[in-house]
C-alpha cells in the first residue's frame, strides 16, 4: 500500500478543480449535470472498491443497492413528504440492511457465493420493482422527486453539486482512514491469507460483513443523490448493466487502490461520450475491457500510473524512526499459558492422524514435538489452535477448555502461532503485518478509526511504535517498510513470530520455524526462542532440526503415526532406541549409525 | 394443487440439475466456478438450433458438432481467461471477474449473430412435444425422455469419477500440490475439465432447446438456477445436484402457481438463501477441513 504515490499537490489540484467547476459552467448546463452524476458514481464506486478491492468480495449486483437508496428517497420524499436528509439516512440503512440479509449465508462460504448471491439479488430486486406496482409504481417509476432543502433554502443544481462533492470527499477520507486502520489490514488479510486473519483473532465473517455494510450504505447514499438529481426513478435505471458498469469502473481505476474508483469513474465518463456511436456494442466493449484489465493490469490505471511514477522517482530508502532503533527496548515479561492436551484423536478419511495423544506443557516452558513426516505434528498444532475440530479428546489452554472454539477465539485468548510456510500478507509492509497482529488488542471501534478521533490516533501511534519494537526484537527492523512479499523467506518467519508476539500471545505455537533458514538465521532463531521463553511465554515448537530442539527445549515429545512414542528430557529421548528406529529405520540402527 | 405443477417442476429441475453437474465437472479439478456457464448452455442451444433448423444436419451429427464446438470455446476460455489468473494466484478470485467478462462477450456476440428471436427446435424423431394425458398429468414424450436421460447422465458422470482419471480429478481438487507430486498434471486436467464442462453445458442447451426454445435469454436464467442447484446440492456432489434441481424446479413451479409468475425468481432466491443459512455447505455436503 503506497500512500504517497499520488502526491499531495495532485490531490489538492483535483479537489480545487472540482470546487471551481461551477464558476465556469452555466447553472443548468449539461457539464454541471454530468459532473454531479460523476460525483454520485464515485461515492458508490468507493464503496464497491472497499468491498471488492480490499476485502476481496466481488459484488455483481451493486446496482440493486443504489436502487434501494434511490427508491427509498424517491418514495419517502414524494409520497410521504419526508425531508431529503432523513430519507437519505433511511436509504443507507435500508441498502445495508437488505444487503446483509441477502448476503448473510455468503459470508460463511467461499467468495464466489457472494458474487452469485449479489448477482441473483440484483436480478430478483429488478423484477420486484416492477412487480410491486402498488409501492414502486412499476415501469412508470416515481416522478417529481423534490430537491433537498435546508433552513428553508431549496438546493438548485449548484448547491446540489457542492453537496455531492463534499459528501464524496468525506466518503473518500472515511474509507481511507478505515483502510489504513486495523480494519483495513484485516480486510486484506481475509482477502489474501485467511489463516493469517484467524491467527490474529479476526473473524473472516465479521470482517467481510463490516466491509459489506460500509459498501452497501455508500451505494444507498449514492442512490439517494441519484434520485434527487434525476428527479425521476424508474426500474430501467438499475439493470444488470449498471452493476457491471460499477464493477468496470473500479477495475479500470484499480482494484484495491484508494484513488482507483475516482480515476475509473473519471475515465469512464469520457468513454461513453466518445462511444456514443457504438451504443449497441457497449456491453461487448465492457466485457473485453474487464477481461483485458484483469489479465494485463490487475491494479488498473492507478497501478499503471504508480509504476510509471516509481520508475521516474527512485524511492529513497526510508529510514527507521531513530527513537525506535536507538533505544534497545526491554520487553516486559509475559505471563505464559499452560497447555494440556489429553486423549486427542483426529481422523482424515482412512488415516488416523492422531490416536489418543497426551501432552502437558507447563506455563513458561518450551516444549518440542518431533517425529517423522506424517506423524501428526502439524495436525496437533492445528487442533490446539482451533483450525481443525478433533474427533475426541480435550485441549486445555490455561486451564480453560478450548475444544470447539473457533480459531479466532482461541487466538484472542492469547495463543499465537506461526505456519509451516509463512503466512504473511504479501501486499502489506512488514510493519503492517506485525500491526495486524494487534487486531484483537486494539480498542478503537470502526467509527472512531473512520473519524480518526484523537484516542484512535494515539492508540495507532502507540501500536506502531510497539510493532517497530517487536520487529527490532526479532531482528528485522530494517525491513519494516518493505512489502512482506519481497522479504526473504527466513525473515518472513521472524516477522511471523513478531506478529504472534504483537498479539500479546502467552502461548506461542511454532510450526517448523527452522525450515529453510540459513545457518546464521538459524542461530538468530535459536537466540530468539530462548529470549521469548526467558520473558515467560510458553512455547510449543514442532521441528525437524534436532540440534535446535536440543538447545531450546526443556521437554521433547516424539510422535510416530499419531501416537506418543516417547517423551521427556531431550538427551534421554534422543537416545531412546524406539525413537532412533522411528527416525532411521531398523537397518541403520543395527549397523550402528551414530545418532 | 395441480399434479401438472409437480411434473413441470421435475422437468425444469432436471435441466437445472444438468447445469449444476456441468458446473461441478468444471469445478472439481480447478476450484473455479465458471460465470460463463449459462452462456455456454445458451450457445449450445443456438448452435444446435442453427445446425438442425437452418443447415438441416441430421440430429446426431449436429449434436456431436455442437458439443465439440462449445467444448473448444470452453477450452479457449480456460486458456485466455482462467489459466493466467490461476497462474498468478491460486487463492485469488480474479477469475470471478474474468469469467463474468467472458459471459458478457459470448452473450453479446451471440446476440449480434443470431438476433433476439427465439428459434424453435424440434425433438428427435420418435419423441415429440405433444402433451400426453397420463392420469391427471399432462406431459410430453420428450419431457419424459429428458427426465430419464438426466438420471442416466448423472449416473454416468458419477461412474466416471470412479475411474483412475476421475480419481485424479478428485485428488487435484483436494490438494493440487500433492497431486502434482504423484505425477498428475493439474494443468492438463484443468483444460480437460473446461472442455468437458463446456461440452456438458452445450448438451444441456441442446436438451433444453425443444422445451425452452433457443434464445439469448437462456443464459442468465440457467446460470443462476444451475448455481442454486449446485449450491443447495453441495458443490461437487452430482447426486445432490440432481435432488436439489428437483427441489428448485418444484419450488419454482409451486411458487409461480400460488403467487404470480413474476415471483418465480424471488421464491427460489428466498428458499435457496434459507437453505444456505441453515446448511452453508448444502444439503448433501460435510464441512471441509480447512488446510493450513
Amino acid at each position: 500500500m503506497s500512500r504517497a504515490a499520488i502526491p499531495f499537490a495532485v490531490q489538492a489540484a483535483a479537489l480545487g478543480a472540482a470546487l471551481a467547476l461551477p464558476a465556469f459552467v452555466g447553472v443548468n448546463s449539461y457539464a454541471l449535470f454530468v459532473a454531479t452524476q460523476l460525483g454520485i458514481y464515485v461515492i458508490a464506486a468507493i464503496g464497491l472498491n472497499l468491498l471488492a478491492g480490499y476485502a476481496g468480495q466481488v459484488s455483481l449486483g451493486h446496482a440493486a443497492f443504489v436502487a434501494i437508496g434511490a427508491y427509498s428517497v424517491a418514495l419517502l420524499t414524494v409520497d410521504h413528504h419526508w425531508s431529503f436528509w432523513a430519507a437519505a439516512l433511511v436509504a443507507m440503512v435500508l441498502a445495508a440492511g437488505l444487503g446483509v440479509l441477502a448476503a448473510l449465508p455468503a459470508f460463511r462460504l467461499n467468495t464466489w457465493y457472494f458474487a452469485f448471491i449479489t448477482l441473483a439479488f440484483a436480478l430478483v430486486f429488478e423484477k420486484m420493482i416492477v412487480e410491486w406496482r402498488w409501492l414502486t409504481k412499476g415501469f412508470a417509476g416515481v416522478v417529481g422527486v423534490p430537491p433537498p432543502s435546508a433552513f428553508g433554502f431549496e438546493f438548485g443544481p449548484r448547491p446540489l453539486y457542492y453537496t455531492v462533492v463534499i459528501v464524496t470527499v468525506i466518503a473518500f477520507v472515511l474509507v481511507r482512514n478505515v483502510v489504513h486502520s486495523r480494519f483495513g489490514r484485516a480486510f486484506v488479510a481475509v482477502r489474501d491469507v485467511e489463516p493469517a486473519a484467524l491467527a490474529v483473532g479476526a473473524s473472516p465473517q465479521r470482517t467481510k460483513l463490516v466491509a459489506f455494510v460500509i459498501s452497501a450504505a455508500l451505494a444507498g447514499l449514492a442512490g439517494a443523490f441519484f434520485a434527487v438529481q434525476k428527479t425521476v426513478v424508474t426500474p430501467d435505471d438499475f439493470t444488470a448493466d449498471f452493476s457491471i458498469f460499477f464493477l468496470l469502473t473500479v477495475v479500470l481505476g484499480g482494484l484495491g487502490t484508494l484513488w482507483g474508483p475516482v480515476i475509473g469513474a473519471l475515465v469512464f465518463f469520457l468513454i461513453p461520450e466518445l462511444l456514443a456511436d457504438l451504443q449497441s456494442w457497449r456491453m461487448l466493449i465492457y466485457g473485453c475491457l474487464l477481461l483485458g484489465l484483469m489479465l494485463y493490469a490487475p491494479h488498473g490505471l492507478y497501478g499503471a500510473l504508480r509504476q510509471a511514477w516509481r520508475r521516474f522517482t527512485p524511492s529513497a530508502p526510508r529510514t527507521i524512526d531513530p527513537a525506535a532503533s536507538s533505544e534497545a527496548r526491554e520487553h516486559p515479561p509475559i505471563a505464559g499459558l499452560a497447555l494440556e492436551i489429553s486423549g486427542l484423536r483426529k481422523q482424515f478419511g482412512g488415516v488416523q492422524a492422531l490416536d489418543g495423544v497426551d501432552l502437558a506443557v507447563p506455563a513458561g516452558s518450551c516444549c518440542a514435538i518431533v517425529g517423522p513426516n506424517g506423524s501428526g505434528k502439524t495436525t496437533l498444532l492445528n487442533l490446539a489452535s482451533g483450525y481443525y475440530v478433533p474427533d475426541a479428546g480435550s485441549v486445555k489452554i490455561g486451564n480453560v477448555e478450548a475444544l470447539g472454539s473457533a480459531a479466532q477465539r482461541i487466538a484472542a485468548r492469547g495463543v499465537g502461532r506461526t505456519f509451516q510456510t509463512p503466512r504473511l500478507i504479501a501486499d502489506l509492509t512488514a510493519l503492517d503485518n506485525v500491526m495486524l497482529g494487534a487486531y484483537i488488542r486494539e480498542r478503537s471501534g470502526l467509527l472512531s478509526t473512520a473519524l480518526r478521533l484523537p484516542s484512535a490516533r494515539a492508540e495507532a501511534r502507540r501500536l506502531r511504535q510497539e510493532a517497530l519494537g517487536f520487529l527490532q526484537f526479532v531482528g528485522v527492523a530494517e525491513r519494516a517498510h518493505v512489502e512482506a512479499g519481497e522479504t526473504p523467506h527466513g525473515q518472513q518467519r521472524l516477522i511471523e513470530i513478531a506478529r504472534a508476539m504483537m498479539g500479546g500471545a502467552r502461548l506461542i505455537l511454532l510450526d517448523e520455524p527452522a525450515a529453510g533458514l540459513s545457518m546464521s538465521e538459524l542461530e538468530r532463531l535459536e537466540q530468539l526462542i530462548i529470549r521469548i521463553c526467558g520473558l515467560g511465554a510458553t512455547i510449543v515448537i514442532v521441528e525437524h532440526h534436532l540440534d535446535l530442539v536440543a538447545k531450546v527445549a526443556g521437554h521433547v515429545t516424539v510422535l510416530d503415526r499419531g501416537k506418543v512414542l516417547a517423551a521427556g528430557d531431550p538427551a534421554a529421548v534422543f537416545n531412546d532406541e524406539r525413537v532412533m528406529r522411528a527416525y532411521m529405520g531398523e537397518r541403520a540402527l543395527k549397523s550402528g549409525v551414530p545418532a | 394443487m395441480d399434479f401438472d405443477v409437480i411434473t413441470h417442476g421435475i422437468v425444469a429441475g432436471s435441466l437445472y440439475a444438468l447445469v449444476a453437474v456441468s458446473f461441478n465437472i468444471l469445478f472439481r479439478p480447478t476450484n473455479v466456478f465458471n460465470f460463463a456457464q449459462g452462456e455456454l448452455v445458451m450457445l449450445g442451444a443456438m448452435i444446435f438450433a442453427s445446425l438442425t433448423s437452418l443447415a438441416g444436419l441430421p440430429w446426431l451429427v449436429a449434436f456431436a458438432a455442437t458439443l465439440v464446438a462449445v467444448g473448444i470455446i470452453g477450452l479457449i476460455e480456460e486458456r485466455i481467461a482462467v489459466a493466467p489468473i490461476l497462474a498468478r494466484s491460486q487463492t485469488g478470485t480474479g477469475w470471478v471477474i474474468t469469467t463474468l467478462a467472458t459471459s458478457l462477450i459470448i452473450s453479446n456476440l451471440v446476440g449480434r449473430f443470431w438476433g433476439p428471436d427465439p428459434i424453435l427446435v424440434k425433438p428427435p424423431a420418435p419423441l415429440s412435444m405433444d402433451a400426453l394425458e397420463i392420469g391427471s398429468a399432462r406431459i410430453s414424450s420428450y419431457e419424459i425422455a429428458l427426465v430419464l436421460i438426466t438420471l442416466i447422465l448423472v449416473a454416468v458422470v458419477e461412474r466416471a469419477y470412479r475411474t483412475l482419471r476421475g480419481k485424479a480429478v478428485m485428488a487435484v481438487a483436494e490438494d493440487r500440490e500433492a497431486a502434482l507430486l504423484r505425477g498428475i498434471d493439474p494443468g492438463s486436467l484443468g483444460r480437460w475439465s473446461f472442455f468437458l464442462g463446456a461440452a456438458f453445458a452445450a448438451m444441456t442447451g441442446v436438451l433444453a432447446a425443444p422445451i425452452l426454445y433457443a434464445s439469448t435469454s437462456l443464459g442468465p436464467d440457467l446460470l443462476l438456477k444451475g448455481f442454486a442447484a449446485a449450491a443447495v446440492g453441495s458443490i461437487g456432489n452430482n447426486r445432490g445436484a440432481l435432488v436439489a434441481g428437483y427441489v428448485i424446479g418444484v419450488t419454482e413451479a409451486i411458487g409461480a402457481s400460488l403467487l404470480s409468475p413474476g415471483y418465480q425468481e424471488a421464491v427460489i432466491f428466498v428458499v435457496v438463501l434459507a437453505i444456505l443459512l441453515l446448511k452453508p455447505e448444502g444439503l448433501f455436503g460435510s464441512p471441509n477441513a480447512r488446510t493450513v
